[in-house]
């Protein structure tokens, strides 16, 4: 046998045994095709029938604890070097003392790749009984069956009422709802009030719109000393600022029309006039960092460093810089510059409790039980006493609206807390199809900020192109599947 | 003396067949069985995952057939990232793969202190090559980079490195042409240092200079060495992941989005694991076959 018949043969073989184990596995493949409704078509479910596998019936109210014991997986312990590490701890302690038939086996999850982490155990069958999953990602996983239908358990959970009806936009669809929310956060601009008092410049007046924002960006720069305006989000996570200037400017990345259907609006005038006023900080302005394409971390570290005089910021930031060595009363915060259509939307986001849709309904009620204890105004009140009493500068928003701030911010920077509060009034989820999107969207703006020479309308005409062909297409004909 | 028993031999042969000695297969068992359950299993699993819209919910899902490959070689994104991947490829053989190659047959004529050296060359390698890439990204920062500051000096630069979509690619090379051969380099040496000194004193003897010497001699004697090396090469340029990801994450602009890194992208951030997996099933398809035909090669000059 010579060596092209031994490689075919060799190839052959493993084609073979590849065909015989997918033939094997079939029937029960059709079984579990058949059993779960579009779980494995996220789009399809997404749009038009959330996830039919969550479909475990739960009537009781949440608070009733479940007379025999019940032990749930939860991945929520405190790492090593986390501050509130011994307050969270002692707050499980307090849960155990509340519900001692529910046991609550805490996993700890590392610090990088956490989203990966997840998918390998849902994958393996490892999901936990409850986690912590941020906004970004419901949509994808509702679709695909990963968080339970929790529809029952939060109608008859008597303290609904005291949560905000926003915290529960990114977790329902057509009107189910898939999470319990945890906590909010709004995005914002941060400044750094000094270097805009040395630079003779009136915050308000500098954060009024995208001209006096370039104008203002531009005197703060000075290559000399090693400062610069504005710390601008140029790698891989580019779009979830630069969405915020297209909603500036009045539209959006994407289209979704009432069938579910989706389009690209990449060559829309809001989205080219946002870019461009990218193109037109980093060039025309000269206020942006050199490496446009450095990491968020990199970003946070250049403003609290004192090199970078503004950046976009979550409202929940503020106790990890002033942790880094800031000065809270050296820290602004503004809603976003209105861009051309003259209103300045800010991006809501946070996290959910998501539940597994494979444990049992005790299990789940369980887990609901805990989620709704550490989102409850006892637990949430405990945290701010925490904050206050070790010099943590507390999120302003959260996802309860019968929690009285003014007596844990005595003593914060008053504008501070007002602002955070302004800049919650007009707010916004992120875009249609982010997770499959994203690359699409990133490189035009990658190619606008590395290339002075480069033509926004040009490069998302061809980002448009590809993502229609690539992403779009296939999404609307898996929808009529 | 008569011919033996034909019907007697059939029984010593199998009797013999049957002798098997346990103690190696002790021994190799657990390492068999490591190949098995981490190697051989997951492999014929990809196999099968890439055929269906795969749940992750409710595995395996939807049974597509080929559908899934017929999508990731009709796109437009795979091929750029196959291109990068094969110009990462010719980088690397180019700028770094010879290297130690080099390094080995000049240390081999040093007589004083050759230990020392072996040592200094290994010495770089007991640096995590995350930590390193991280040292190397700090250096390419155009604002307050090492790199750019010493450049000055001898009247180069400023460059923008990792911030420049043509210089990316051989900013991500760059930090493997000083490091992280010391491994290789011991191998070659090894290899070069157990080929009969007698050859080379007659090769000197007969007028053979040292490029002589290395070329028709050192070269060809330590080819199977470097044989071995090119394709653990290649498979490991071909799939390589971490450096790249830590650099750039695959930008700017998708310039340095390699193949396999698309992989996890499409798994993982996408849950497109089907389709993962017959990009996955692509890759090994293309090793496989560049790993033939280089042994073929190989062979054909022996």
């Amino acid at each position: 046998m010579n060596r092209t018949t031994k490689l075919s043969a060799t190839f052959a073989l493993i084609m073979a045994a590849a065909v015989t184990v997918s033939a094997c596995g079939s029937s029960n493949n059709a079984e579990n095709a058949a059993s779960t409704t579009n779980a494995n078509e996220p789009v399809a479910t997404n749009a038009t029938e959330p996830a039919a596998t969550n479909d475990t019936t739960q009537t009781e109210p949440a608070q009733t604890a479940p007379e025999v014991d019940v032990e749930i997986t939860v991945w929520d312990k405190p790492h090593a070097d986390d501050l509130d590490k011994a307050f969270k701890e002692s707050q499980f302690a307090v849960f155990e003392a509340k519900y001692p038939h529910i046991k609550v086996k805490h996993v700890e999850q590392t610090k990088e790749k956490e989203r990966e982490q997840f998918m390998t155990a849902v994958a393996g069958g490892e999901q936990p009984d409850a986690y912590l999953n941020p906004y970004p990602d419901m949509e994808s996983y509702i679709a695909q069956g990963i968080p339970a239908d929790i529809t029952d358990l939060w109608n008859s959970f008597e303290d609904k009422a005291s949560y905000l009806p926003s915290s529960l936009n990114a977790a329902t669809v057509d009107g189910k709802i898939y999470g319990v929310p945890n906590s909010m956060y709004v995005t914002g601009l941060m400044y750094n009030k000094q270097m805009f008092a040395d630079a003779g410049i009136d915050p308000a007046a500098a954060l009024k719109d995208w001209d006096s924002f370039g104008a203002a960006a531009q005197k703060l720069t000075n290559p000399g000393k090693g400062t610069y305006g504005y710390a601008i989000l140029g790698m891989d996570w580019a779009d979830w600022f630069f969405e915020y200037y297209v909603w500036q400017a009045g539209g959006d990345l994407t289209e979704k029309a009432a069938d579910g259907t989706a389009k690209p609006a990449f060559t829309s005038d809001a989205v080219v006039k946002a870019l461009q006023y990218y193109k037109d900080l980093k060039f025309k302005y000269q206020a942006t960092q050199k490496n446009v394409v450095q990491s968020l971390d990199d970003n946070q570290k250049d403003f609290y460093t004192g090199h970078a005089a503004s950046m976009i910021a979550g409202s929940d930031w503020f106790g990890g810089l002033v942790s880094k060595g800031m000065d809270l009363n050296n820290i602004g915060f503004s809603a976003l510059p209105a861009g051309p259509s003259g209103i300045s939307p800010s991006q809501v986001g946070g996290n959910y409790w998501i539940l597994n849709p494979k444990a049992s309904p005790e299990k789940q009620k369980a887990a609901f039980t805990y989620a709704t204890y550490f989102t409850s105004k006892e637990y949430l009140e405990a945290t701010l006493q925490f904050a206050k009493e070790n010099g943590i500068f507390p999120n302003l928003l959260y996802v309860r609206s019968d929690l009285d701030l003014s007596k844990y911010i005595e003593g914060m920077p008053a504008d501070l807390v007002a602002n955070v509060q302004a800049a919650a009034n007009n707010t916004h989820l992120e875009y249609f199809l982010k997770a499959r999107l994203s690359p699409y969207i990133v490189k035009p703006i990658q190619q606008v900020l590395l290339d002075e020479k480069t033509d926004p309308l040009t490069v998302l005409k061809a980002a448009q192109d590809l993502a229609q062909k690539e992403v779009f297409d296939k999404y609307n004909a898996e929808l009529k599947k | 003396m008569g011919d033996p028993d034909p019907i007697a031999g059939v029984e010593i042969i199998s009797i013999r067949k049957l002798n098997i000695r346990w103690m190696p297969v002790l021994f190799l068992f657990p390492s068999v069985l490591c190949y098995v359950l981490f190697k051989y299993y997951p492999l014929l699993n990809m196999i099968y995952v890439s055929f269906f819209r795969y749940s992750i919910v409710n595995p395996p899902g939807v049974f597509v057939g080929f559908s899934n490959y017929t999508e990731f070689l009709s796109s437009a994104t795979f091929w750029q990232a196959v291109s990068n991947t094969f110009v990462f490829f010719a980088l690397y053989l180019g700028l770094t793969f010879w290297i130690p190659i080099v390094q080995a047959l000049l240390l081999s004529d040093i007589r004083r202190a050759n230990a020392f050296f072996r040592f200094m060359y290994q010495l770089p390698t007991i640096v995590p090559a995350v930590a390193g890439i991280l040292v190397w990204k700090w250096m390419y920062n155009p604002d307050f980079g090492l790199l750019n500051y010493w450049l000055h000096f001898v009247g180069l630069g400023p460059y923008l490195w990792l911030n420049d979509l043509n210089m990316t690619k051989l900013a991500i090379v760059l930090p493997a042409v000083f490091a992280g051969n010391g491994i290789s380099l011991l191998l070659y040496y090894s290899a070069i240092k157990s080929v009969p000194t007698e050859i080379l004193e007659a090769a000197k003897v007969d007028g053979a200079g040292p490029w002589r010497r290395i070329w028709t001699m050192l070269l060809p004697n330590i080819r199977f060495i470097i044989v071995i090396q090119f394709v653990a090469f290649m498979s490991g340029v071909l799939l390589a992941y971490d450096n790249i990801y830590v650099m750039t994450q695959g930008g700017p602009a998708g310039s340095t989005t390699v193949v396999s890194m698309l992989v996890v992208n499409t798994a993982f951030q996408q849950s497109r694991f089907g389709i993962s997996g017959a990009m996955s099933m692509f890759m090994f398809i293309i090793i496989a076959l560049l790993t033939v035909l280089q042994n073929k090669i190989s062979a054909e000059k022996d």
